[in-house]
């Protein structure tokens, strides 16, 4: 056998004689292995699999126990093994080959006893804030409480959990995977028709002109697009529109304050009302509010006091489901405690203390213990750890010796708003870091649009405009209708004012600085944060959601490194990642030296 | 049988690089606890556990990608990987425009699975999709087909061929004085069998294809030949396995004599007649379907058509998914050599 390229071949037992080492030296690197950052095998991680290049062997053992495992359970016909192992495991993070081979060997060697049928939670009515009179028959079984029973009666998955969150061999990636990250420029061309092609071109187009100052060229440009824009139909139509008019604004720079557009201080209840039809006419906040609930109630198992901090609270339509789910849980639904926060109200309507109230009704019709409190903050920044700390520590309990508080703080499409200013998200995550949350949910638009030049940003966001707006014409078309009524119309309105945002405003005044999962990893992981991975289970009820969903065919839910994200056709659209404070480094000064 | 079952682990162990093993092992663990007993496939499962990359217009090595969407109606979508174009300042102003003014070589590549796993987007053909851009200088069109068991036959080959229409319109893949497009259907285990039917119907269409690039193509028929017999379980892939793909891709009640399965069997076509491609067919040695692959070389030879055989004694299936033994970069030429052969010949008519 000619060796020029090979690897070395292993002979029968040689790699027997490797693996016990590799044992040790794993598991000293298991806990805290970011700091120690073995080198990851190049060759695997080119197919998207995270091995040390150490751990091989080990890694080649472990699955051929495995195979061992699966023939003599074969032999004896027992399917039962498999199909546990398909259905009733729950997986994390595939990527992270290593931890993933060892969790299934330990479901081998440690089985949970089978588990109950679980309540059926229901429809998509969960998500709306009527109460809910009696539970209603599910037409299709959306189970977000079913798995946590191997959750509550602890379990050795309890503790393989804390090794999965730390050993993602991640540390030496994480650069590289922001810098590609920030490079990367999915791509999905809908319209390859001559016309589609060069509305496309003349816009970019514009852009350079713009980047290079060249105003009158870009004048010029904005005026063909808007006729090359006529000629068009559908989702290139509208996006085409949003962005020549971004383009416009940004050349002849109209008064940013008191004017008419996406810059202006338009009142927070018209901005609510566009969420909500953002809400109904796509699936893309309802999968944000499930994924997220979904990793909330899997932290809060087994705890009988929780509290979720809501950084953008608007209509609190994430929180009946949770609600739902908790009353449900096996062993009763614990005290519930919710805080809002929303932006100040010009009209001094009191808009986040109705919506705590409506939420108290819901909780105490399915007889959860329930409590409120709504802020007001400009911004997230202004908030300050003790405004969510628990200050009734007895809850009326008196005396008795109560259950500290166990706390979630959830953002969607809120922090990115923070990088218009520095030092502001910082501060926002210490002050998350300093109510020491069991949880942090963070969903956000899985896009850069807050890098490098103008031209590139404009690019980038053109591409995932494009996409957003054809998922919202494939799924009114999917489903049947002509066009998506008032709901799609308002949510192009929504999307617009964000591409209106990211064009043709700078400075404090661009709130719109989306950034990808691998640049907000980065983000989280200097704030002290690590990743709590989110599993199979959510996912593959995130894509049954999705089937119900009408139009769902285009919609895709893909799992990235322990995060889930959500998109049109190939293109990731949002992320939803779950975080929560890393355990303290061992030697703070190689923890300092390996950042 | 569990001591014969120690063997086969040993065995494959010996013939593989230890990357090779720990990747193709995955797979099989994976697949295994993908398929059910009852002929049902946990897709959500499979979809959660399969890597996959984004496309990206950024040069990456040379090269670019971009998804497109073929068919809107049944969201028929296809990645295709092109060099970068020569401009690095306005990458997607040139997405559309040919690579290069000389002849240049298209690839319709079908990606392996089975029919069941696997799609356009998973990191593993995404790969080897970029590498044949580089080795060819191709534009590659990787088509994102329908999967059983939701999509039965004829579905898989009803997608390439929308994808093989679809490439006969586009002007920009068009080259030569002759502005022809210059195409070739290539495909690994279930993708060579696309391959080889698409290939039927575009001879029967008068569509021209210039050749068409089999790895480890997927077929098979109702007796068990003696690679089946000799080789099952041994190199990560077993008989029941092969079963249970083919019963979830025929039509209910059809056995493997179906053509589909079996083109050159009972129930099989006759090709004289059709101006059938020229192939180039690469077979593992210790892949256990072989017979099937060899027969399926003969079938084509009896008929009249030109095919080259490509026989590697001791790979194993998935061995071009990493470029670390000589099969991969033994193959990577052959297949390099076929496409520049045939890009300036007509095919055989």
């Amino acid at each position: 056998m000619k060796r020029g390229h090979q690897d070395t071949l292993h002979g029968g037992g040689g790699w027997y004689a490797v693996a016990p080492e590799m044992e040790r030296g794993k598991r000293k690197t298991t806990m805290g292995a970011a700091e120690e950052g073995g080198e990851v095998d190049e060759l695997l991680a080119a197919l998207g699999y995270k091995v040390r290049s150490s751990d091989m062997a080990d890694v080649a053992h472990k699955l051929e126990q495995l195979e061992m495992a699966m023939v003599s359970s074969a032999a004896t016909n027992d399917d039962a093994l498999l199909s546990h192992l398909a259905s009733d495991t729950v997986h994390y993070n595939p990527s992270d080959l290593s931890t993933w081979v060892d969790n299934i060997l330990s479901e081998l060697n440690a089985p949970p006893p089978p588990l109950p049928t679980p309540p059926a939670l229901t429809s998509p009515d969960a998500y709306d804030l009527k109460p809910l009179p009696a539970l209603p028959a599910p037409a299709v079984p959306l189970v977000l409480g079913s798995d946590l029973q191997s959750e509550v009666t602890p379990s050795p998955r309890d503790r393989k959990r804390m090794k999965v969150c730390s050993s993602p061999p991640s540390s030496s990636t994480t650069t590289d995977a922001a810098t590609s990250a920030a490079a990367a420029l999915p791509v999905v061309v809908v319209d390859s028709q001559e016309a589609g092609i060069r509305l496309v071109h003349a816009l970019l187009a514009c852009a350079e002109a713009v980047q290079q100052d060249n105003l009158k060229a870009a004048d010029a440009l904005v005026k063909q697009i808007s006729m090359l824009a006529t000629s068009q139909g559908g989702a290139m139509r509208k996006v085409a529109g949003y962005f020549a008019e971004a383009l416009a604004r940004r050349i002849y720079r109209p008064q940013p304050r008191g004017g008419v557009g996406c810059c202006s201080f338009d009142s927070v209840a018209f901005d609510d009302m566009l969420h909500m039809h953002f809400y109904e006419s796509c699936p893309f906040l309802k999968f944000a509010h499930f994924t997220a609930n979904q990793a909330i109630l899997e932290a809060f198992a087994g705890c009988r006091r929780v509290h979720v901090v809501d950084f953008g609270m608007r209509q609190g339509m994430q929180w009946p489901a949770l609600l739902q789910a908790l009353a449900l849980r096996p062993g009763g639904p614990p005290s519930f405690r919710l805080t809002g926060i929303g932006p100040p109200q010009p009209d001094n309507s009191d808009a986040l203390q109705e919506v705590g109230w409506k939420l108290a009704q819901l909780a105490e019709s399915i007889r959860v213990d329930f409590r409120y409190r709504g802020f007001v903050a400009a911004s997230l920044a202004d908030l300050e750890p003790y405004m969510l700390l628990d200050q009734d520590a007895d809850g009326g309990g008196g005396g008795k010796d109560e259950e500290p508080e166990v706390v979630a703080v959830n953002s969607v499409f809120e922090l990115h708003r923070l990088l218009a200013r520095p030092g502001a998200l910082e501060k926002v995550l210490g002050t998350v870091r300093a109510v020491r949350p069991r949880i942090v949910t963070v969903v956000e638009q899985e896009a850069n649009h807050n890098g490098g030049t103008f031209q590139e940003r404009f690019t980038e966001a053109l591409h995932y405009y494009s996409t957003m707006f054809d998922s919202l014409e494939g799924g009114a078309a999917a489903a049947g209708a002509d066009d998506g009524g008032p709901d799609q119309a308002l949510s192009e309105v929504y999307l617009g004012r964000q591409i209106c945002n990211v064009v043709a405003c700078e400075g404090a005044e661009r709130t719109e600085r989306h950034e990808t999962l691998a640049q907000w990893r980065g983000r989280m992981d200097r704030a002290g944060f690590e990743p709590v991975p989110i599993g199979s289970n959510a996912f593959k009820q995130a894509s049954m959601l999705l089937a119900l969903f009408a139009g769902g065919d285009g919609y895709r839910v893909e799992e990235k490194d322990g995060c889930l994200t959500l998109g049109w056709h190939t293109r990731p659209l949002i992320a939803t990642s779950a975080w929560r404070v890393a355990a303290p480094a061992e030697d703070p000064l190689s923890a300092s030296a390996a950042r | 049988m569990a001591g014969s079952n120690e063997v086969n682990a040993n065995e494959s162990k010996m013939v593989v690089p230890l990357h090779t093993w720990v990747l193709i092992s995955n797979f099989k663990l994976a697949y295994n606890m993908l398929r059910r007993p009852d002929g049902t496939f946990d897709r959500h499962l499979a979809e959660f556990l399969d890597r996959k990359v984004p496309a990206n217009a950024s040069p990456v090595n040379g090269v670019v990608s971009f998804d497109v969407v073929i068919d809107r109606t049944n969201n028929l979508l296809a990645r295709i990987y092109r060099p970068a174009p020569p401009n690095p300042t306005t990458p997607l102003a040139d997405l559309h425009r040919p690579p290069s003014s000389d002849p240049f070589p298209v690839i319709i590549f079908f990606h392996g699975g089975s029919f069941a796993h696997s799609s356009s987007n998973t990191a593993i053909y995404d790969s080897l999709c970029r590498r044949f851009v580089s080795l060819c200088g191709a534009v590659v069109i990787s088509v994102d087909y329908r999967r059983s068991p939701e999509y039965r036959y004829p579905c898989a080959y009803d997608d390439g061929w929308a994808a093989l229409k679809w490439a006969s319109t586009e002007p920009w893949l068009h080259s030569g004085k002759d502005a022809k497009l210059r195409v070739f259907l290539c495909g690994d285990s279930s993708g060579g069998n696309i391959a080889h039917h698409v290939a039927v119907k575009a001879a029967e269409s008068g569509i021209e294809v210039s050749g068409n690039i089999l790895l480890n193509p997927m077929f098979g028929g109702n007796h068990r030949t003696e690679s089946e017999k000799r080789l099952d379980g041994k190199y990560f892939v077993t008989i029941q396995d092969r079963d249970w793909y083919w019963k979830a891709y025929l039509p209910e009640g059809a056995n493997r004599d179906h053509p589909a399965c079996n083109p050159f069997g009972p129930n099989g076509m006759k090709l004289e007649e059709l101006p059938f491609t020229k192939s180039l067919v690469i077979v593992a040695g210790l892949d256990l379907v072989q017979d099937w692959q060899l027969a399926y070389t003969e079938g084509l030879k009896k008929a009249g058509k030109e095919v080259k055989l490509v026989y590697r004694e001791q790979a194993t299936i998935g061995f071009y998914l990493l470029p670390n033994t000589d099969h991969f970069y033994e193959v990577m030429e052959e297949i390099k050599n076929f496409v520049t052969c045939n890009l300036k010949q007509p095919a055989n008519i």
